[in-house]
């Protein structure tokens, strides 16, 4: 059973790597620099073609000063630090209640064939719709951010962990048994090195839809935060200003998987 | 269809003549040699195994005589043609299971002869007439995942007999069996080989399978693979997994664990000092 | 286990109705709490009127038309992600080359968040289905294609050998025996993708306001009416949920016992 839950950023697939040495890795990086010089090419001829009325496809030059512009803009960055905090804040909340609801029901039977199904299925809900809610409960402020964020990280980390924890070798339980290891030393010793890499791969997971979510939130309604500076960009229609943010947005999002996941796989 | 599989006898006319094959792996210090100047031949009918350790190149072997590894030294001929690429007249059973798992017995049985476009009610009756063969009659319309190891394996049989190939090739094919079923699987081929006067060559590392089934057994050794002797098991037929117990079979047995045993501990010295090695290294 | 089934029905079932009781008991607490003023009710409305408000949201909210519109848009985004990338996997597989270069940057689409540019999506298709089928097809996209790629990839070697041995074309290794190996993975594939579409064509609905049960959602939540919020919002999460189960059931009913 494939969590429908984890499905927001999965780890690269495990395919078996192209054959071929240095020479066809640098034949790839090539097929990769000449895609991306098309991309550019035709997206630069469209806009100077002026197929489309207005700056729908702005020139990669305006979008690379609007890039810079927004780099060097107190404004980017006073924003940038609000959905940080918010999404930051949202994580930790939702991934310490996730941490602590996955190993309990990782570690009681019982309790999971009564509770996951609920976290299973409601996973992959569209979060975003229970943010009328969290206004009526936290108000128009960054605390209702945090608290839908909290909610969409908290299933990926407690699906992620109870399944860590089911799959930790029975056999490495019976040694640490064997060994007559106290309650201590088998969750020091035994389950936590063993549950290293499904919390954060966990983490990693419920970080992607709680970035995602605080973002889209504040597009909805706030007064702070990129999510709201989209929007305000968006409303005056300065394309290339709204190309350039959702570049670095993405590139956030990005880095922060990238993160997260290299992380996970030092641990390892 | 030139399918002269009914009453030919085995002659002096070889099926495939395997004639000082050699195949090298990797290059400069690190070639390794998996065959080694390797020759015999497979007389029509006949049923020939290559036995020899982990190592000897037998499963190479395979893949050149099966057309799967076509850059190799000498020849492997079946009538004036030279092998290099999989050929129509032999047929191939593999070690690993091979049934499709999207298909039902039948379906995966009737698969060469949809590939040769045969008519469907036509490659249906061929299909269950093999199937009959290997003793599946009742598990036509089942899927491979219902069926237990040895069934599938008997699937995989039939659907390379189902094209009449000339010759046989199998490659460990019951490795993966609990003895008991490989012995009774092995009273089957021995049926089916003697029905059809298949030629058939099998390849494997097991002592009393290739005794039961042959009538010679090319010998091979460890790294690199040549021929260490040439046996003929001069066992009488019909044959069935009775002979096991016969001292005519124990006397073989014990004459070809001789040349084996020989060669099974350079592989097993082999390996435990690369082991070492790679200790030493890490 | 054998001793197991014959246990009574009710401790066979015993954590999943412990499930449901611990479900209906937590919402009869709400029910009190908000009754004796110890919860605003402005906040939280009594489960009963949200129960009730369900009736009102079903008859007066013109629910078939706007769950037929989710649909749709749902249908096309889907569809079309299939079609496009089932191909586009195949070609990846194939092109040892291409693979190289651009696998990479399917799976960064895969964990983009596309659903974010939205206001960009409006500037290109207007304010209408058109640009919640875009959004929704790119957001499903990526799953199919690295499922397809891996489905293809993961079939048994043994399995293209018996093809190999047989002589076949490649255009028959293809249709008879690698494509029909990595349907299982595909499948796979297309369920991700469909919930992805759903998740995000519920949810551009709701952001800008515009066409079916997203849309349904934020109207109540405008209006104040806040029973039928909460209402609607269950309403959603149910048809969701039973939208993942369906696929998931799909999912398995497809794959013939392997």
């Amino acid at each position: 059973m494939a969590a429908t839950g984890q499905i927001t950023a999965r780890p690269r697939p495990s395919v078996a790597p192209a054959t071929g040495g240095a020479a066809s890795a640098r034949a790839a990086m090539m097929l990769r620099v000449a895609c991306a010089l098309v991309v550019f090419g035709v997206w630069e001829a469209v806009s100077r073609s002026g197929l489309f009325y207005g700056e729908v496809v702005p020139s990669l030059l305006s979008i690379a000063k609007a890039f810079g512009r927004l780099l060097v803009d107190p404004v980017f960055w006073k924003n940038l630090q609000v959905t940080a905090l918010e999404t930051i804040a949202s994580l930790a909340i939702g991934a310490a209640a996730g941490v602590v609801t996955g190993i309990v029901l990782g570690a009681n039977t019982f309790l999971m064939r009564a509770f996951e199904p609920y976290i299973y299925y409601l996973s992959p809900t569209p979060r975003i719709i229970l943010f009328p809610v969290m206004i009526m409960w936290f108000g128009v402020g960054p605390t209702s951010k945090v608290a839908l964020g909290a909610l969409s990280a908290f299933f990926a980390v407690a699906l992620s962990t109870a399944a860590g924890m089911r799959q930790i070798d029975k056999i490495l339980i019976r040694v640490g048994h064997s060994f007559r290891a106290t309650t201590w030393q088998m969750a020091t010793k035994i389950y936590l090195p063993a549950m290293r890499i499904p919390i954060l791969n966990g983490i990693r997971l419920g970080m992607g839809t709680a970035i995602i979510t605080v973002l889209l939130a504040e597009t909805k309604l706030s007064n702070q935060g990129l999510g709201y500076l989209i929007m305000q960009i968006y409303t005056r229609f300065d394309m290339p200003g709204l190309y350039a943010l959702l570049i670095i947005v993405f590139i956030i999002a990005g880095a922060c998987n990238a993160l997260i996941g290299r992380l996970a796989k030092e641990q390892a | 269809m030139t399918s002269d599989s009914t009453i030919a006898r085995p002659t002096a006319e070889p099926a495939m003549v395997i004639d000082d094959v050699v195949k090298r792996f990797g290059r400069g210090a690190e070639i390794v040699t998996a065959v080694d100047h390797v020759s015999f031949n497979v007389a029509q009918g006949e049923f020939v195994s290559v036995i020899g350790p982990s190592g000897c190149g037998k499963s190479t072997l395979f893949n050149i005589i099966g057309g799967l590894l076509g850059d190799y030294e000498g020849s492997v001929m079946i009538g004036d043609e030279r092998i290099s690429a999989p050929h129509p007249e032999v047929g191939m059973v593999f070690q690993e299971e091979s049934t499709f798992p999207w298909r039902t017995v039948i379906e995966n049985v009737a698969f060469p002869l949809e590939l040769q476009g045969v008519a469907k009610s036509e490659r249906m009756d061929r299909a269950h007439h093999f199937i009959d063969m290997v003793g599946l009659a009742s598990f036509e319309k089942n899927y491979p995942s219902q069926l237990s190891g040895g069934m599938r394996q008997r699937v995989s049989i039939a659907r390379t007999l189902v094209s009449q190939p000339k010759i046989l090739l199998m490659d460990e094919p019951f490795a993966a069996l609990d003895e008991q079923t490989r012995l009774l699987l092995g009273d089957k081929i021995t049926q089916i080989q003697q029905q059809l006067n298949q030629t058939t060559l099998l390849i494997t590392h097991n002592l009393t399978e290739a005794v039961q089934l042959s009538d010679r057994i090319v010998v091979m050794t460890y790294r690199p693979g040549k021929v260490k002797r040439i046996v003929n098991i001069d066992l009488p037929r019909p044959r069935t997994s009775d002979v096991v117990g016969s001292d005519a079979f124990g006397h073989y047995v014990a004459e070809i664990w001789n040349d084996l045993r020989e060669e099974a501990s350079r592989g097993m010295a082999d390996s435990e000092a690369a082991a070492s090695r790679r200790s030493a290294h890490g | 286990m054998a001793d197991k089934a014959a246990l009574p029905f009710y401790m066979r079932r015993a954590p999943e109705i412990t499930g449901i009781a611990a479900l209906v008991v937590g919402v009869f607490v709400f029910e009190l709490m908000v009754r004796f003023g110890l919860v605003n009710r402005y906040i939280i409305p009594p489960p009963s009127d949200v129960l009730l408000a369900f009736e009102r949201v079903i008859v007066e909210e013109n629910i078939l038309a706007r769950c037929g519109e989710t649909a749709f848009e749902m249908l096309v985004a889907g569809v079309s992600s299939v079609v496009v990338g089932v191909p586009i996997g195949a070609f990846l597989y194939r092109s040892a080359l291409w693979r190289r270069a651009l696998e990479d940057w399917v799976g960064a689409l895969a964990a983009a968040p596309i659903v974010l540019a939205f206001p960009l999506f409006l500037v290109l298709f207007g304010r209408s289905p058109k640009t919640i089928i875009v959004m929704a097809f790119f957001h499903g996209l990526a799953p199919i294609i690295l499922k397809t790629i891996e489905g293809l990839a993961g079939t048994r070697k043994v399995l293209v050998n018996v093809g190999r041995s047989l002589n076949m074309t490649s255009s028959q290794m293809f249709w008879k025996i690698l494509f029909p190996s990595a349907l299982p993975v595909i499948f796979t594939g297309i369920r991700l993708s469909w919930t992805f579409c759903l998740i995000t064509v519920v949810g551009v609905e709701f952001l800008i306001n515009l066409g079916g049960l997203g849309q349904l959602i934020n109207d109540l939540a405008e209006r104040y009416d806040l029973p039928g919020t909460y209402a609607s919002i269950c309403f959603v999460i149910l048809v969701s949920v039973l939208f993942f189960i369906v696929l998931e059931r799909i999912e398995s009913w497809l794959q013939p016992a392997r």
